[in-house]
């Protein structure tokens, strides 16, 4: 008798310590749950976090490098996976390589990718390079007749004037310029970083990532998982108190009597 | 014990936690390797559709605004044509590879994924259930594609573009003999 008495109040310490503990958690799920349920309404998924240590935490810091080239009267420029034109964001755009104006087209150059622009700053197109017989992009250039020069994997190829076909070069050909980086004016470069860093993260992505945990990396989503456990702990040791209670309630009435 | 259990939890939680942030770009299929697939081999010359005019418009009007380029380039033979389009899911661009044989979708695959999260649509039991496909009198797919939760907007993203691949397809005139 005096064992299950010291069972049941071993229990109840138990049930209450981590209930206390539990219960911020389990509130903030609930409210995190019923933010992230109403996401749309509630305009969460078009609203970004501005606050610099949750970008900071996400690893968004200030862009690590902005490459610009001014190409005819506007600055074309290349941060993380992005291109900006003009300062204004324009496309995705990974490992950025150089720019170059050709006529009425500005080019841009990524690893595996070409843009083509108008004088305007809109996306004409998207053109993949990924030529079984080349490597990534390595630089790219105008030749002497104006069109376009690649170099990818030390050899060289040259695109027709609408950029649909590409033919490789030998090394007699004279180029007029290689794409080089120029230095961007403080005003592009603060637009960069504004836009850069002001729409990186959606304050949905905050939602569903704090409550999942997983704004913690693998170690938070395993926290959750413990935490989880806790509240099923709870929830068996509060029923087995209560059925405890119940039928020690119904003992001492019948001792009464 | 119950005490000091509860201490221990929450220090776990403040001190072993680090920040880990995904953000990745899959490329699941190159663009060569997809027209080399569509086409059995090398792929024909690419051709140039541009979106102005009437087509910018039914373009716009399937997806419920421009396409994000002006122009778009496809490959077409003997009424089978491959294009590399794409759209924004929710925040970044997924290309989405499409091959059409005589204004039926023949394969529908995804060759880059830019988001982070969604990149089911990517499965090929997502993907196969646009083969088959073409549009109807309304110029929507005539098949019901089944959505998967918690990737709507991609999904609703390539249930666009087999639209426009389908109606551009036509639009430029890729049939047999072209």
């Amino acid at each position: 008798m005096g064992r299950k008495k010291a069972r049941a109040s071993r229990t109840r310490r138990l049930h209450r310590s981590l209930g206390a503990g539990a219960a911020v958690f389990i509130l903030f799920m609930a409210l995190s749950g019923i933010a992230i349920n109403h996401a749309r309404s509630l305009g969460l998924d078009q609203h970004h976090v501005s606050q610099s240590f949750l970008l900071s935490w996400y690893g968004i810091d200030e862009p690590a490098q902005i490459h610009s080239v001014l190409v005819g009267d506007g600055w074309l420029s290349f941060t993380g996976a992005h291109v900006y034109f003009n300062g204004k964001y324009l496309s995705p755009l990974t490992g950025g390589v150089g720019a170059i104006n050709n006529a009425d087209l500005i080019i841009a150059a990524g690893s595996h990718e070409l843009l083509l622009i108008d004088r305007a700053g809109r996306l004409i197109e998207r053109s993949a390079w990924n030529r079984q017989d080349s490597g990534s992009i390595e630089s790219i250039g105008l030749l002497e007749n104006g069109l376009t020069v690649i170099k990818s994997d030390g050899s060289f190829w040259m695109a027709d004037a609408e950029l649909l076909q590409w033919r490789p070069l030998d090394h007699t050909f004279a180029v007029q310029t290689w794409s080089e980086w120029t230095g961007e004016p403080d005003e592009i470069s603060q637009a960069i970083t504004t836009h850069y860093r002001g729409t990186s993260l959606s304050m949905e992505q905050l939602f569903l990532d704090l409550h999942s945990g997983r704004i913690f990396g693998t170690a938070g989503t395993l926290v959750y998982d413990l935490l989880a456990l806790v509240v099923g702990f709870l929830a068996i040791s509060g029923v087995v108190l209560w059925f405890r209670g119940q039928r020690n309630g119904k003992k001492k009435h019948s001792h009464k009597h | 014990m119950g005490r000091s259990t509860g201490k221990w939890f929450w220090l776990v939680f403040i001190c072993i936690l680090l920040p880990v942030v995904a953000v990745a770009e899959t490329v699941y299929e190159t663009q060569t390797e997809f027209l080399e697939r569509a086409f059995g081999g090398p792929p024909p010359a690419p051709g140039i559709a541009w979106l102005s005019g009437e087509r910018k418009q039914n373009v716009q009007k399937i997806l419920g605004h421009d396409y994000p380029a002006l122009r778009v380039r496809y490959w077409c033979r003997n009424g089978r044509s491959a294009w590399s389009l794409e759209e924004i899911g929710k925040d970044l661009p997924i290309t989405v590879g499409i091959v059409i044989v005589n204004n039926y979708i023949e394969n529908l695959r995804v060759l880059t994924y830019r988001e982070n999260r969604g990149g089911e649509v990517a499965t090929p039991s997502f993907t196969e259930q646009f083969n088959g496909s073409g549009l109807n009198e309304r110029g929507a797919l005539d098949t019901a594609i089944d959505g998967i939760t918690g990737a709507t907007l991609s999904v609703r993203a390539l249930t666009r573009l087999a639209e426009v691949a389908l109606f551009l397809h036509s639009d430029v005139g890729c049939h047999d003999g072209s």
